[in-house]
């Protein structure tokens, strides 16, 4: 497995405002496979996410990804985590203001010694016209691909995202999970998508529910229905 | 019911302290200070405004070389200007009588003689004798018996008397022809043209002093000079600040400033003199607020020189010379400068006449409204009152743009809220009621906290700081409404009016544009484009035209916090140059100023002294094109006062080039003046001007002078050939008698202006300096902060995306580390160069030259001092990006 996350549990607050959020959660995502996480509101999907991704720590349990135990990590190590293997993806984007979409890019192509091209990127998502424009010019399609491409450029080998279309009307979300579909197709990308939407969990490789800190089913879909062909998004 | 939104301010208040604490102590620093300088100031100068009325201050002075006959004061009186003419006439006329009446005897008493030869000899022809040894004896004989006799009888005869009296006639007629021959230059001389000359009635007071040297330690060395009065004076009395007036003939009151700095107090005995006299009271007289020895020293001297009041037995007592001062106040009473001036030069006209016609010689004439023992305090005291007052605004205006910036910031950060609030039916004012609460909150705070210690540590400690540099009388508090409204009422009325301004102007936004975050107002398609450099450095360069407001305000700060250091090393720097140069200055260890170059016997006043070498010297006056408005700014006031010096020739004190008239370097700097230029300068007490074209400059600090050779100077200033002023020496001179010497110049005394500075600006100087550290700190931490409180969300996006603090920071601090160090060397530049521009302008009021110096190590440390102000802050800053969590980034839910 590639994302191996086993007995995970994770609460916040103390006495009366205690809550346990994840309550030993199991989970496996093979290596270039696209993964949806559902559930209601509540239900510990983000925060299972932030786990995964080095934001949150756990209280027990492990989670390894790639074969390095997250679980216990240092800061430091833990920026190294994030820098060496992930990119992320947010619902509302989190770009940095005062720079250019191109400079927004390069906030993470300086992370790595291997980026992607910067030009083909973002010529793939649309945004070369829009490459020197502050985020603030751009709407929220535009935004979300930029965040895309931020996430891309140091060609991560595991993706989360974060209610990417949570904030996009259907035809840019459309447009942003074929982009998703792409990627994963072209650069073998592992995708980690926590989403409310429905729809998305036939496009993707693996399926899981949460409810209440559990996991309530996880399956592998057997015919995948392509993101052009996505209803009801 | 009350607005819901008020409950957010003590909240606010709450989460955010820190920035406001460093808000409020800021404002309270500045505000009380301000507040204690103007109750200080206040309650001071009500002390001082009182002082003319209950000490009876005089309305000018002047000293004449002799005692005034009582014809001459009454006629001085009258205030009004003497017959000179007549004056000259009669002169001409007595002298021309006594040359008359001699030509008349000797011319009679040859006639005579000649008759009663011519007599002799006839006879002696007769009887036929003719050995000339007997007529003589013949003609002597007759003589003996016959001159006296027959002169009387030729006086009586007619012709005679006709002849004397047609001789007397033409020779006053000569006397009233030359007389009026030289009339229009004698008008010009006096300035005696004014057609209806005014008099100026006036009340004089004798006002004698004696000046001797003060041991305070009684170790039989000069430690200053005293000016002692009589305590039964009428005019220019003084007040106690501790103990009272001399009793008796060994008793004697003296200035408490100077009395301070000699550490001596009531009960200890100094010797004035040859004698010795306890110490009963500490006075201020209301005429010497501050001990300016003389009316052109650049600074008063309250070490070196005191003033003292004794019994008019104990004044009997001491045997330096009596200096025959007159005090005077005008019958006519005014406060009009302009009138003042005018009574003023009226009256020294009549002065001017009245001496010239007793016989007598001014020694010194001084208006009140231009004597800087009585005016420099007061104005300093204004003066510090109306800098600090500018110094203070430019901080509000400072923190009110800080706090607009942080509204700004407030504004963008809640935009949804405020969207959500406007589309829910708030008004726009109240909105703008809401975000304005907070600065006019925190300046009242600041305002109410800064008046109560400005009534009462920071008055205290105001006062205090000019009881250390001036001979003030006591004072009580007095309630300051300038104070209220310079500390409180502007400050609270800037900072309402630029929060204002900015708030309404981000209100004006719709809701929807708020619900939107859509605040920005740029009509800008694309991005400004920036130079291809590393993504670091462009990153950075981002953040820094991102915060190009914040900037603007940080470096607006940093330039004025420089200017204030520059000031602050500079001036000790200038002083201790002045006092390092002071000896280098001199090109004489000593300069014996005489009273005159002939001692009472009409001998020429000598000595053995085999280094002494004589010199000529003229005090003349340049023209300084002040108005008089500004004659109470600083200095005397009036014009600038230049002393002429004629060099012997090869002297070994000062070398000349070719012939011509040479300046000092201090004169050359001070006015600009160079070889080539030509000058103009004119007697204080006469209408009479001497060009002079300068041949070349003499390096020379130490005073504003113009050198030629002695001869070239008496021929000059109609003087004898031999005649001069004074003797340089290298060492002192002990065979001239004291009454002789008029002044000795010596190295100490062109450092005692160094030495009073200091003394009275030192200490507050280095607490200066540590302040505006301070000072600047905190201005750069809170617009650093709101850099950081900006960016908060890009900063905990940055870590998740996997950036390391020290990335981080690298990022988000360096801009502002840029800017500070960048608008530092800058600050400083233009620091140096204001306070080079702004000491000179202050230079040109005063009397003498005094440099702006600063030396390269203060210049580096001009720098380093903010830097270690901007230090502390980005180590904290540091710390703050570190303390930003990541959850801002995935809480972010707009």
């Amino acid at each position: 497995m590639y994302v191996e996350v086993s007995n995970v549990k994770k609460s916040y607050g103390e006495g009366g405002s205690y809550v346990e959020v994840l309550k030993g959660v199991s989970v496996g995502v093979e290596r270039g496979e696209m993964c949806v996480i559902q559930g209601t509101s509540g239900s510990g999907k983000s925060t299972l996410l932030n786990c995964i991704g080095g934001l949150d720590d756990i209280d027990s349990g492990s989670c390894k990804v790639d074969g390095l135990e997250i679980a216990g990590l240092k800061k430091d190590k833990l920026s190294d985590y994030r820098r060496d293997t992930l990119g992320f993806i947010f619902q509302f984007y989190n770009l940095v203001p005062n720079l250019t979409v191109r400079e927004n890019i390069e906030v993470c192509r300086y992370l790595t010694k291997d980026p992607l091209d910067m030009d083909e990127l973002l010529d793939t998502l649309g945004l070369k016209e829009h490459a020197d424009k502050f985020p603030s010019q751009l709407s929220g399609g535009q935004q979300q691909r930029t965040a895309i491409a931020r996430a891309l450029i140091k060609n991560p080998k595991l993706l989360l995202c974060d209610e990417p279309t949570g904030a996009l009307d259907s035809k840019t979300s459309r447009d942003i999970l074929i982009l998703l579909e792409k990627i994963n197709e072209k650069y073998g990308t592992t995708m980690l998508i926590v989403t409310h939407n429905n729809s998305i969990k036939n496009m993707v490789h693996r399926v899981i529910f949460l409810k209440d800190g559990e996991i309530a089913k996880q399956y592998t879909n057997e015919k995948r229905v392509p993101a052009r062909e996505l209803e009801d998004l | 019911m009350k607005n819901p939104l008020i409950k957010r301010i003590p909240k606010e208040l709450v989460a955010e302290w820190h920035k406001y604490a460093v808000i409020v102590i800021f404002m309270v620093l500045m505000i009380g200070v301000v507040s204690g300088m103007y109750v200080g100031h206040d309650s001071l100068m009500a002390s001082i405004n009182a002082g003319p009325e209950e000490f009876n201050l005089e309305d000018g002075c002047f000293e004449l070389k002799k005692k005034a006959s009582q014809e001459l004061l009454d006629d001085l009186g009258k205030g009004e200007m003497a017959d000179v003419r007549q004056y000259f006439i009669d002169k001409g006329i007595k002298e021309a009588d006594g040359e008359v009446a001699k030509a008349i005897d000797d011319n009679l008493n040859e006639e005579v003689t000649q008759a009663i030869e011519d007599g002799v000899r006839e006879q002696c022809k007769a009887y036929g004798i003719t050995d000339e040894q007997m007529i003589k004896e013949q003609i002597d004989t007759a003589l003996e018996d016959n001159l006296e006799d027959a002169i009387e009888e030729a006086r009586k005869s007619e012709d005679f008397k006709k002849a004397v009296e047609d001789a007397y006639n033409e020779a006053h007629e000569e006397v009233i022809k030359a007389v009026d021959e030289e009339w229009d230059e004698i008008v010009k001389r006096y300035d005696l043209d004014e057609e209806s000359f005014i008099s100026v009635p006036i009340t004089i007071y004798d006002h004698f002093y004696r000046e001797e040297a003060e041991d305070n330690n009684n170790d039989g060395i000069k430690d200053a000079t005293i000016r002692i009065f009589k305590s039964d004076s009428a005019i220019d009395k003084a007040a106690f600040n501790a103990g009272r007036a001399p009793e008796t003939d060994t008793e004697i009151a003296i200035d408490r400033m100077h009395a301070s700095n000699a550490g001596v107090e009531i009960g200890d005995t100094i010797r004035v003199g040859n004698k010795k006299f306890e110490i009963v009271g500490l006075l201020s007289y209301v005429n010497y607020l501050t001990l300016h020895e003389s009316n052109t020293d650049l600074m008063f001297d309250s070490f070196g020189f005191d003033v003292a009041m004794l019994t008019p037995a104990g004044f009997d007592t001491l045997t330096s010379r009596v200096h025959y001062e007159y005090a005077y106040k005008y019958e006519e009473k005014t406060e009009d400068k302009i009138a003042l001036a005018d009574m003023g030069s009226r009256f020294l006209k009549s002065l001017i006449t009245q001496t010239l016609v007793y016989d007598n010689e001014i020694e010194d004439f001084l208006p009140e409204y231009l004597r800087q023992a009585s005016n420099f305090a007061p104005s300093d005291i204004d003066g510090d009152s109306t800098t600090t007052a500018v110094l203070c605004y430019i901080l509000i205006a400072v923190i009110a743009f800080i706090f607009a910036i942080t509204i700004n910031n407030t504004i963008e950060k809640e935009a949804s809220v405020i969207g959500t609030l406007r589309a829910s039916g708030y008004s726009k004012g109240e909105l703008i009621v809401h975000y304005m609460s907070m600065p006019v909150i925190v300046t009242l705070i600041g305002a109410a906290l800064g008046n109560v210690l400005g009534y009462t540590a920071f008055r205290n400690l105001m006062v205090s700081l000019y009881y250390e540099s001036y001979s003030l009388p006591p004072c009580g508090l007095v309630w300051s409404k300038t104070a209220l409204i310079k500390t409180t009422i502007i400050p609270l009325i800037l900072m309402f009016l630029i929060n204002l301004i900015v708030i309404v102007k981000k209100l004006q936004l719709s809701p929807l544009r708020f619900l939107r975050h859509d605040l920005t107002t740029s009509k800008r398609s694309k991005a400004r484009r920036i130079p291809a450099w590393s993504f670091m450095k462009r990153f950075r360069l981002r953040i820094l035209f991102q915060n190009i407001p914040n900037y603007i305000v940080l470096v607006f700060g940093v330039i004025f916090i420089e200017l204030m250091i520059c000031f602050a090393f500079g001036l000790p720097d200038s002083l201790n140059n002045y006092a390092d140069k002071a000896s280098e200055m001199m090109f004489a260890e000593y300069q014996y100023m005489l009273m005159g170059s002939k001692d009472s016997d009409n001998e020429v006043i000598e000595t053995s002294e085999e280094t002494a070498e004589r010199f000529s010297a003229k005090t003349l006056l340049y023209p300084r094109n002040n108005d008089v408005s500004k004659m109470r700014a600083f200095g005397s006031g009036k014009d600038e006062s230049i002393t002429v010096y004629g060099i012997a020739d090869n002297s070994s004190y000062i070398t000349l080039g070719a012939e011509g008239a040479y300046i000092s370097s201090a004169f050359s700097k001070k006015y600009g003046l160079g070889a080539g230029d030509e000058i103009s300068l004119h007697e204080e007490y006469e209408n009479k001007s001497y060009s002079f074209d300068i041949a070349g400059v003499v390096d020379y600090e130490g005073g504003l002078a113009v050198f030629m050779d002695r001869n070239s100077f008496n021929e000059r200033f109609d003087m004898d050939e031999d005649d001069f002023s004074g003797y340089f020496s290298r060492n002192e001179i002990k065979d001239i008698d004291e009454e002789y010497i008029a002044t000795v110049i010596t190295a100490d005394d062109m450092a005692k202006v160094t030495v009073q500075l200091m003394h009275s600006f030192g200490a507050v100087i280095d607490v200066f300096k540590y302040v505006l550290v301070v000072l600047a700190a905190a201005l750069i931490y809170l617009l650093a902060k709101i850099i950081i409180e900006k960016n908060e969300h890009s900063i905990s996006m940055v870590k998740i995306l996997g950036f390391l603090n020290g990335e981080i920071g690298s990022l988000y601090i360096l801009p502002t580390a840029i800017v500070v160090i960048i608008f530092a060397v800058a600050g400083f530049a233009v620091g140096y160069s204001l306070m080079i521009y702004l000491f000179k302008v202050i230079m040109l009021q005063m009397d003498g030259y005094f440099m702006f110096y600063m030396k390269p190590e203060s210049m580096v440390l001009s720098v380093v001092y903010l830097l270690i102000g901007y230090a502390f802050v980005s180590v904290i800053d540091y710390f703050r990006i570190k303390k930003i969590p990541m959850d801002v980034a995935l809480k972010n839910v707009e």
